[in-house]
């Protein structure tokens, strides 16, 4: 496994938890456990979409560089082969 | 009300073409019982719903369910 579909793996584990525990919290609102667990994952991921960004592009186009050229239309998309 | 993150829900690999299970994916992704009709269902119901807890539930399953395509 290359090193991008390694890193891209970490994100998509956080987001998974993540968004379990938002469904979760949207009906447990003052669950302190899962509130606490939503918080450490979202730093975490947080650090991993940073890394991730800082050298293989934008995951959303927000984060794309303007810097003279627009490079959002650039690299494969995800469900192409060469991504994973 | 949605962004698109250059980023799957869960990896892609495709190991060798087949046809017939690329029909039947396609029917999961549009068919009448597929992930887009399950999101536009929870999307659409959410606003007929009594309570805000429910409504933020079900347009957060809604949109899990736009994540599946």
């Amino acid at each position: 496994m290359n090193k991008q579909v390694e890193m891209m793996r970490k994100i998509q584990r956080y987001d998974f938890a993540l968004y379990d525990l938002m469904l979760y919290l949207d009906t447990h609102p003052r669950c302190q456990k899962a509130l606490q667990l939503y918080d450490q994952y979202r730093k975490k991921r947080k650090n991993a979409v940073e890394a991730y960004v800082k050298e293989f592009g934008s995951i959303v186009a927000l984060q794309s560089s303007t810097d003279k050229k627009w490079s959002w239309g650039e690299g494969s998309y995800p469900w192409e082969r060469e991504a994973n | 009300m949605w962004t698109y993150e250059k980023k799957l829900q869960y990896p892609v690999n495709i190991k060798n073409p087949n046809p017939q299970m690329a029909q039947i994916i396609c029917s999961q992704i549009g068919g009448s019982d597929s992930e887009l009709a399950a999101a536009l269902r929870y999307l659409n119901q959410r606003y007929s719903m009594p309570t805000d807890k429910i409504k933020g539930l079900l347009t957060d399953i809604g949109t899990e369910e736009l994540a599946h395509l």
